[in-house]
């Protein structure tokens, strides 16, 4: 087995069984994978923000930094490497927030972000396991397309 | 004895603060080391930092004003004997894999902390005000107060977060209930005996609750937000997450928006690049803490 770790804006994708794709203390940054079941080819990105327009120039450098650029870049990679869009399996992770925050709310934005991406796409989220102040960390096993959340010590299957 | 005199029983008996010092032992050893190289590892790292401020304000080396900046310390002494001693004294009191109580790996503290101050100095930058120099110290030690009550104090921080997800309190909140003490004011106290000046150990002791700091400090509002921000973009997080409260105060006062934050977050990640070579030289496999 590899394990291939994916950091904060960032994205990893494979097509070989035996790999795991991890990426380790989401905060508020939203974890998302995609799974096409019969090619057998599958990504995770960890996005730090929703959009990027609050930082323009980063979104040439890294489009992985941002939820709408950088979903929208990993189903590219994904098809071009042989994945078909009707079949791809997507769930989300993470999008915690601070305590009592209804100042700032970056996870909530993040997730928002991702909803509004797939809404506008006509795909449906099959899983998610975000919000609360708790951090979490995601497993994406190739050969099944299982997704694992850990957090706090405790693991369970989205 | 309460659980709260207890722990500050045996702090008080803590002489230095471990260190990731693989890299910097490494540097000492070799005769034509770099002492600028030297210099950005101990910048970098809370343990090395504090032991230095401790020494350098304890006696004959502080001159008339406190110091609260590794890089005014480090020019002061300027020496790689001395420097080696601050090294050697953070090694010394306690070899631990990890902060136990915390479920923080060695490098996962320091990552936290360098994120800490990297964003608390970002964020003056962002902002456009005139951040004290002392802004990047303060923001990177200010979580100080964790490796005592997980190196030395051996905290179980399993009540501690069973109360707090099961009473709805913030984590600090649920660590004064239970160990009479939260991690925060144990640091300012601890920082504040070792004779580091108030500049810092007041912005360690309220980081969590500015609220409750007697008047304003913009490094204090600086290095609250930088810790907010730390624990968003989660870098290092421990099982505490994110449990903690944003002030409202502080927020009003630097005026911030999503959208500052938003740009300050894509800055400290970016520039945590520069510095990830530190934290490989701080993984758990090659480094005590």
């Amino acid at each position: 087995m590899s394990l291939h770790v994916v950091n904060i804006s960032d994205m990893k994708f494979s097509d070989q069984p035996e790999d795991v794709i991890v990426t380790y203390s989401l905060g508020s940054c939203l974890g998302v994978t995609v799974y096409d079941p019969e090619a057998g080819i599958g990504g995770m990105i960890h996005c730090l923000l929703p959009t990027a327009s609050s930082a323009r120039d980063k979104a040439r450098t890294n489009p992985f930094m941002f939820v709408n650029t950088g979903v929208a870049m990993m189903v590219r990679k994904l098809m071009d490497a042989g994945a078909i869009k009707h079949r791809l399996v997507f769930k989300a992770a993470g999008g915690a927030n601070m305590r009592n925050d209804n100042l700032f709310n970056t996870g909530a934005r993040n997730f928002e972000s991702l909803e509004k991406l797939l809404a506008r796409n006509g795909i449906d989220l099959t899983a998610s396991d975000v919000g609360g102040t708790i951090p979490r960390t995601v497993f994406l096993h190739l050969d099944t397309g299982r997704v694992v959340v850990r957090s706090l010590g405790e693991e369970k299957e989205l | 004895m309460s659980r709260r005199e207890e722990i500050l029983a045996k702090v008080a008996k803590v002489v230095a603060i471990p260190s990731c010092v693989q890299k910097a032992l490494a540097l000492l050893n070799d005769p034509d080391a770099d002492l600028g190289e030297l210099a950005r590892i101990i910048e970098h790292d809370p343990g090395l930092t504090v032991n230095l401020l401790k020494i350098v304000n304890a006696s004959f080396f502080g001159g008339n004003r406190p110091m609260s900046t590794a890089r005014e310390a480090i020019v002061r002494l300027g020496t790689a004997q001395v420097l080696q001693f601050v090294i050697s004294t953070g090694v010394a009191p306690s070899f631990v894999h990890k902060i136990e109580g915390y479920d923080l790996a060695p490098n996962m503290h320091l990552q936290h902390s360098v994120t800490v101050a990297m964003a608390a100095r970002e964020l003056g930058d962002v902002l456009g005000v005139k951040t004290p120099d002392h802004a990047f110290t303060a923001g990177l030690v200010s979580g100080v107060g964790k490796i005592l009550l997980g190196a030395y104090v051996q905290v179980n921080v399993h009540p501690i977060l069973t109360l707090a997800l099961e009473e709805g309190l913030s984590f600090d909140q649920a660590e004064d209930q239970v160990l009479g003490i939260n991690h925060a004011e144990l640091g300012g106290m601890v920082l504040d005996n070792w004779g580091l000046p108030r500049e810092l150990t007041d912005v360690v002791r309220y980081h969590l609750r500015p609220d409750e700091f007697d008047g304003e400090d913009l490094t204090l509002d600086l290095v609250h937000i930088g810790n907010v921000l730390a624990k968003m973009i989660g870098v290092g997080l421990g099982v505490d997450g994110l449990n903690y409260e944003v002030s409202k105060k502080v927020a009003e006062r630097l005026n911030l928006t999503p959208a500052i934050l938003d740009t300050v977050s894509a800055n400290v990640v970016e520039g945590l690049g520069e510095v990830w070579d530190l934290f490989m030289e701080c993984a758990e496999d090659s480094c005590k803490i």
